[in-house]
């Protein structure tokens, strides 16, 4: 039955939402380690400093912080195999970061652990144009694949919005989405092949384009998504696509976000296919037009819709044309329409640039991640305005509506201990909101520390169990990024299965 | 081997849970003539059947319509669970372009449903239509149109299944994007049948295409079509599907194009400027019934073997595979495989297979046989059991099918 | 926590700063803008590892004088790279200056530093500096010294320092055959009655690129523009402020702001990106100063870099300068002042000038002041890559205008041997205006 594999405390050691530091005292390795690590990667890349270890005590989630008793930088799939080898043989738990932009806490350290991030690892090993494939070190930048390949007339798909930084050894581990993946699929549908350190630094390479796929399990499918807790990816394989002739971006004002919804379950049931389909909301128009980067929004509106069809040039006016007929059916007050880059990127800009204006206007930012069935759009995003007028916050949303995943954007002050408390109990609302209506927890933030609560609203006992033996088959002794994704389930009795589905709830 | 049902396990299911037959060509495969066929009702019937299972030692082959079962040699006592009774669409909305239907559920069945509201699931594998939901998403077949919609795994967003000890797991969701825990979804599909019971299965759907268009080029000279085809595969534009038959007579390449009229016929002339060839265009009935023979080609043959290697190989597999006397091949251009059928004449099957593999894998590819007559012992050639492919494979299999009542390949 | 009385003293600069730091949300936007952090992939040589420990400084759990607050402080180019691309507009320049102040009373700095702002500050003590260099240069004993001074160990930074001097050289562009070809303009028009100037003539700018200053005045008068000549005015504070030494800073920009806003000229014209920026900034800078803030931010709105100004009104077409120009972007020029395209109009104002963007040009030459001798390790990293970029353009000079990084770059190619010049673009429009008959000059500087 479930039981937890480690126990870790984690209370949000925050500073950013409870005003709190943490004392910041970890144990340091023996010295011993730290200069058997020294011999593998160079002592320049081992870092033990305490001071200098705090620029690794959180991810872009900085209510958890904890730094961790050393941060490694190997350079290679060897060098990582024989770190990882060696901190194990000793009993150290192992915590993979890239560029650290996650938003779930996946890259925080367990107070035992070490560090081991990827930053030099930023080679792209192979570009194949003949089969359309890229093989790349994890630490490469997911803008960078895409530089790279542009000039073969390819060009990598998933494109988070944090695409200019996080590396795809993060995507992997986040199965990362973006605003395109409304066409093009996730993360997952990308990877192709990996090479993995496993436990103990074990190297071993799965998938791979080429190899029947029907022969064996989809190991690679599994390993995408498990957030840094079944190893290190150190090689991946990717799959890259043609550059579309051409695109048509569409902005749609709307009165009320219920009626931009509308429209976008309109659009796709009338069987088009855009590459994106974006909302944001009145308070965030509202937030952009007050902030530095104003792009001339009605103040008025409620919401504003982003829609982008890419493809053979010769059709897109006509998907543009449905697309328009069915926002001004719903209401639009008004529809404009871009083809050159140039303006092409002020339509974008109030969706690009939400996440920082709100961050100019609120002295604290939740940024939230749920996913539900596209036609509970409407209902939900009525749901959580509700949430937040009773909790009095004020709730932003800016989101991929096409596949129904919602950023709900809560805005506080983390000095109003109040109000902190507040922010806690609406986000578990809007997530019960979101399982209620079929949807889930995350579409694309991942689990990390800052979900793990959240997890029995969608799990149950047998399936957490389920997903505990398979962390348990890649990392037996759990050493791998501990304390993540799973939730943490007190059990007295190894078989009280009446207590687990307590906690289930 | 025989086992004897009618006093244990008769008593745990209702009586339509028996008497229900399935294919000849289902004992052919298993190679063996035992006729013990369970259809469960419901999924708590099949973890019924599992549990039981576990506890007489029994072991358990899940089916579809048993008509595309890999080839097993079953060596304890085993029962064959089929799914036909679990055949209902439990939830569709075509707004949200998702379907949940249960596992036994026929894609022709599926199809018809789907279409009345403009959509389908854009999946192509040989005798797709006659398929169960289940059977696709245990084998993973995509067939040859992921080039232009992807693999169906990415197209699958939940399950429910039973594992091998009879414990009942909901897998995945409703939703097209779910990072909520560890993705076992995935390995469930293509697990055919030796993790667990699928019982039912979330799809996303995609609108039928508007136009669908057919291009098609024949030769005498295969390897002229392998490289129009590469080519079309490396073209700007993405085909949905780029498929090439061919015997030692001559090949037929057929590329399907997807879209609105207009841009199917701005994409004709731009793999057409890009090839430097020009097609023949096929409408709709004609069309259908060519991509049914391609699809459906060779469905009796008896000797099938299927053959993976980088895309960009696939002239050099062309080549060697037509050399063979007699045979048919099709290939997934886009994807890198080549299914050929062979036949049974074929002077010592066992060291012909040998032969093929050896220059096969000199040229970097894998081969699998897929069907093969039940007098011949390749077993070699076969996919080979989890617990052979490796620990990561193996620790799954005890991970969901604890005291292997799931019939591996062996 | 721990430290108290020094926190008291010193952590009171950045404290003032939460409402600065606070906008920061730790996305990592900017980590890949960052030079430092491409090479060495510590977190803690990144925009988002630095302003981390200065938070880490205010909230009281870091020593401002532990070496890792120093040593990180002290790497960052100040570049500003992180800025342009920071969602959440983070001020990272002005936080990075106060960083350093507040590292730098908590421990003295390096004595490069220490004596070269001193001097640079003093104008008592500039000139004989800059003559010394300029004898240097003159007498080709600095590019001697620079091919015979070895590439490691102690005198590393001696070679470096002349390789720099000896860069100050000015380049001679191939004579153009037909002097007068593709001046289309006439020359009078409307260019005559134009604003009133003021042009910042710098410290190093006056010490070494006199030749500049004076082609910016000339290349002004032939726009049209009224230039004042501003009597007083000393270094903009620029060094000053990077190297945490804001309160000369301060005193120097009070000097500026008096001197300029008497001139009553409308636009300041800068030079050297460094100025500019720091310029723009006066009112930042001066934000504590109830007395000067106010003047501070009007002076600071009236600079403009050279090229703003001429790429305003459309420079006038010079004569015909055939010859393949490489441009690179001043760090404090594209990132800090946000002008892209200016300085490349100007280029385009000589014709047959075929102007190439070295490649990544948007990243730092890693000169940034006196990098490459305080970081020889690091900033010869930087530069090695700018150089081999620079290089790879098979160009016959590069432009690019911001002192400090024609030495740098301009010390790198001579110590690779190379031969590409290193000029302002004004200089060559200067040069093309002269060719084209617009005015003479009277002998070299
Ligand atoms: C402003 C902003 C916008 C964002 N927008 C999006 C968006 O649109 N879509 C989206 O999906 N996400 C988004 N994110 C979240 C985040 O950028 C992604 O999750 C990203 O994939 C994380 O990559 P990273 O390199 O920063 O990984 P980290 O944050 O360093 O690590 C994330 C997880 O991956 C693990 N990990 C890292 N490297 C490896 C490896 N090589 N092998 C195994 N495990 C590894 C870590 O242990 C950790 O659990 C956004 C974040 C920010 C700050
Ligand atoms: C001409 C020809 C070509 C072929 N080409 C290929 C090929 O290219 N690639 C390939 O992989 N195979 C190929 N096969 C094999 C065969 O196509 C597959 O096994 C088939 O995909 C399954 O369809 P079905 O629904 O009828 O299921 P079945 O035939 O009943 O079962 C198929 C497999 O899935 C399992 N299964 C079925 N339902 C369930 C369930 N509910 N839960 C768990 N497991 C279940 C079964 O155990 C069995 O292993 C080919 C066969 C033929 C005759
Ligand atoms: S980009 Fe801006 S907000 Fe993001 S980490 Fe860097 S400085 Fe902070
Ligand atoms: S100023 Fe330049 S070197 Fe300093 S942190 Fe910013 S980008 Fe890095």
């Amino acid at each position: 039955m479930y039981r937890l594999l480690e126990k870790t405390d984690e209370e949000p050691v925050a500073s950013l939402l409870t005003g709190k530091v943490s004392s910041g005292m970890t144990r340091p390795l023996p010295s011993t380690v730290v200069s058997d690590l020294a011999k593998i990667v160079g002592h320049e890349h081992v870092i033990t400093d305490p001071d200098r270890l705090l620029v690794y005590e959180s991810d872009g989630l900085t209510a958890y912080r904890r730094p961790p008793r050393a941060v490694v930088l190997p350079s290679s799939t060897e060098e990582i195999s024989a770190v990882v080898g060696l901190l194990h043989s000793n009993g150290i738990e192992v915590i993979p970061r890239g560029a650290g932009t996650g938003l779930s806490g996946g890259a925080l350290t367990t107070p035992e652990g070490v560090i081991v991030g990827t930053a030099r690892m930023n080679r792209i090993l192979k570009i194949d144009v003949e089969n359309r494939i890229a093989i790349a070190q994890p630490g490469v930048i997911n803008a960078r694949l895409t530089e790279a390949t542009n000039p073969y007339g390819l060009y990598y798909a998933p494109d988070p919005s944090s695409q200019s930084t996080c590396t795809l050894g993060g995507n992997v581990a986040e199965n990362s989405g973006g605003p395109h993946c409304l066409k093009y699929g996730v993360t997952a549908r990308y990877i192709t092949g990996l090479t993995v350190v496993l436990a103990g630094g074990q190297i071993v390479e799965i998938g791979g384009v080429g190899r029947d796929p029907y022969a064996t399990l989809d190991l690679v499918g599994l390993f995408v998504g498990s957030e840094g807790c079944f190893g290190i990816a150190t090689e991946i394989e990717l799959r890259l696509l043609p550059i579309t002739e051409g695109v048509r971006t569409l902005l749609g004002i709307f009165e009320s976000v219920e009626s931009a919804g509308r429209a976008v379950t309109k659009i796709i049931a009338c069987g088009l296919m855009p590459a994106a389909v974006e909302i944001v909301d009145g308070p965030t128009i509202k937030a952009v037009e007050a902030s530095v980067f104003a792009a001339g929004y009605p103040l008025e509106a409620g919401a504003a819709l982003v829609i982008e069809f890419d493809g053979t040039e010769a059709g897109l006016d006509l998907d543009a044309d449905r697309a328009e007929q069915c926002c001004l059916e719903e209401g639009a007050i008004e529809v404009q329409r871009a083809t050159d880059p140039e303006h092409r990127v002020k339509l974008w800009r109030a969706r690009k640039k939400a996440f920082g204006a709100m961050g100019r206007i609120a002295p604290d930012l939740l940024v939230q991640d749920a996913t539900v069935p596209r036609t509970k759009l409407p209902e939900v995003l009525a749901g959580i305005d509700d949430i937040g007028n009773r909790y009095g916050l004020k709730i932003a949303n800016v989101f991929h509506a096409g596949d129904g995943n919602l950023h709900p954007n809560i805005l506080f002050d983390r000095q109003n201990q109040n109000e902190l408390e507040l922010v806690e109990r609406a986000s578990k609302e809007i997530m019960q909101l979101c399982v209620d209506a079929g949807g889930t927890i995350t579409g694309e933030h991942g689990v990390g520390v800052d979900k793990r609560k959240y997890m029995t609203l969608v799990h149950g006992p047998a399936e957490l169990e389920a997903m505990a033996a398979a962390k348990r088959v890649f990392d037996p002794a759990s050493l791998f990024n501990p304390g993540k994704v799973l939730p943490e389930v007190e059990v007295k009795g190894a078989t009280d299965t009446a207590k687990i589905l307590a906690t289930g709830e | 081997m025989r086992v004897d049902l009618t006093d244990s396990l008769s008593r745990l299911l209702p009586e339509e849970a028996f008497g229900h037959s399935v294919p000849s060509s289902l004992w052919t495969a298993l190679r063996t003539d035992v006729e013990t066929v369970v259809a469960p009702g419901s999924a708590e019937e099949v973890a019924t059947i599992l549990k039981w299972a576990s506890e007489m030692g029994v072991r358990v082959v899940p089916i579809g319509t048993g008509a595309h079962t890999y080839p097993r040699y079953p060596r304890d006592p085993f029962i064959v669970l089929t799914t036909s009774r679990l055949n209902e669409i439990q939830h569709y909305e075509p707004a949200d372009l998702t379907m949940t239907a249960s596992a036994g559920a026929s894609i022709r069945d599926l199809s018809t449903e789907m279409a009345t509201h403009g959509q389908w699931l854009p999946f192509d594998p040989p005798d797709v239509p006659n398929r169960t939901l289940g059977g696709l998403v245990a084998t993973g077949l995509s067939g040859p149109l992921w080039a232009g919609y992807g693999q169906l795994r990415n197209h699958v967003l939940g399950a429910t299944i039973v594992c091998g000890d009879g414990r009942a797991l909901r897998l995945g969701g409703k939703v097209v994007k779910n990072v909520a825990g560890f993705d076992i979804l995935k390995v469930m599909v293509g697990s055919r049948g030796e993790l667990a019971v699928i019982t039912s299965v979330t799809v996303r759907l995609f609108p039928l295409p508007v136009v669908d268009r057919l291009l098609v080029l024949e030769a005498t000279d295969v390897s002229e079509l392998v490289s129009t085809a590469r080519a079309v595969a490396t073209a700007p534009i993405m085909p949905a599907s780029i498929i090439l038959s061919a015997t030692s007579d001559g090949g037929r390449l057929l590329v399907r194009l997807h879209g609105a009229r207009v841009s199917v016929e701005a994409d004709q002339k731009s793999l057409e400027k890009h090839t430097g060839v020009s097609f023949e265009v096929r409408n709709t009935p004609e069309a259908e019934s060519l991509l049914v023979q391609e699809r459906g080609s060779g469905i009796d043959t008896e000797l099938v073997v299927r053959v993976w290697a980088l895309p960009s190989r696939i002239g050099v597999l062309l080549d060697l595979l037509k050399q063979v006397p007699g045979v048919s091949l099709n290939a997934d251009v886009y994807g890198g495989s080549v299914r050929a059928y062979l036949p049974v004449n074929l002077s010592d099957i066992e060291s012909s297979l040998a032969g093929l593999q050896k220059d096969i894998e000199e040229l970097g590819g894998t081969i699998r046989v897929l069907r093969i007559p039940a007098e011949v012992d390749a077993s070699s050639y076969f996919a080979k059991p989890l617990v052979d492919e490796g620990e990561l494979a193996a620790g799954l299999k005890r991970a969901f099918d604890p005291h292997a009542v799931l019939w591996g390949i062996e | 926590m721990t430290g108290a009385p020094v926190y008291e003293a010193l952590g009171q600069a950045l404290d003032a700063q939460q409402e600065r730091l606070l906008p920061c949300v730790h996305c990592g936007f900017c980590l890949p803008a960052c030079p430092t952090y491409n090479r060495l992939g510590n977190e803690a040589d990144s925009p988002r590892g630095r302003l981390h420990l200065m938070q880490a400084v205010v909230e009281g759990r870091l020593e401002p004088s532990s070496e890792a607050f120093r040593t990180h402080i002290d790497r960052c180019l100040g570049c500003r790279a992180c800025e342009p691309v920071c969602p959440s507009g983070v001020e990272y320049g002005t936080l990075l200056e106060l960083a350093r102040e507040t590292a730098a009373k908590a421990a003295p700095q390096g004595l490069p530093t220490r004596v070269l702002l001193k001097v640079l500050g003093n104008r008592a003590l500039r000139s004989p500096f800059f003559f010394i260099g300029r004898l240097l240069r003159g007498t080709r004993l600095a590019a001697l010294g620079a091919t015979v001074l070895p590439s490691y160990g102690p005198l590393r930074a001696g070679r470096l320092v002349l390789a720099m001097l000896a860069s100050t050289t000015r380049w001679q562009p191939m004579a153009s055959g037909d002097a007068i070809s593709g001046n289309t303009d006439s020359g009078s028009d409307d260019v005559s009655r134009r604003s009133r100037v003021a042009v910042l003539l710098g410290c190093v700018q006056e010490g070494l690129f006199t030749r500049i200053n004076s082609a910016t005045v000339r290349v002004l008068e032939a726009n049209g523009y009224e230039v004042v000549l501003v009597e007083g005015q000393d270094c903009c504070g620029a060094l000053h402020a990077h190297g945490g030494d804001l309160e000369r800073a301060r005193m120097l920009a009070r000097t500026n702001i008096r001197v300029f806003e008497a001139s009553g000229a409308e636009f300041i014209a800068v030079n050297a990106a460094g100025c500019g920026a720091a310029m723009k900034d006066y009112g930042t800078l001066l934000e504590g100063d109830p007395d000067f803030v106010q003047r501070a931010e009007e002076v600071a709105l009236a600079v403009r870099d050279v090229s703003e100004i001429l790429a305003s009104s459309g420079p006038r077409i010079g004569a015909s300068i055939p010859c393949k120009i490489a441009y690179d972007h001043p760090c404090h020029l594209l990132h800090a002042q946000g002008v892209e395209h200016a300085p490349i109009t100007v280029l385009e104002a000589v014709p047959d000038a075929e102007v190439h963007i070295v490649t990544d040009a948007e990243e730092c030459c890693g000169g940034a002041g006196i990098y490459g001798i305080t970081h020889p390790e690091l900033g010869g990293l930087i530069g090695g890559d700018k150089v081999a970029a620079v290089r790879a353009c098979l160009a016959d000079a590069v432009a690019t205008p911001n002192p400090g990084c024609m030495m740098q770059i301009g010390a790198g190619l001579r110590l690779e041997a190379s031969n590409e010049g290193v000029i302002h673009p004004v200089e060559l429009l200067d040069e093309s205006y002269q060719r084209a008959g617009f005015y003479r000059v009277r002998g070299a500087e």
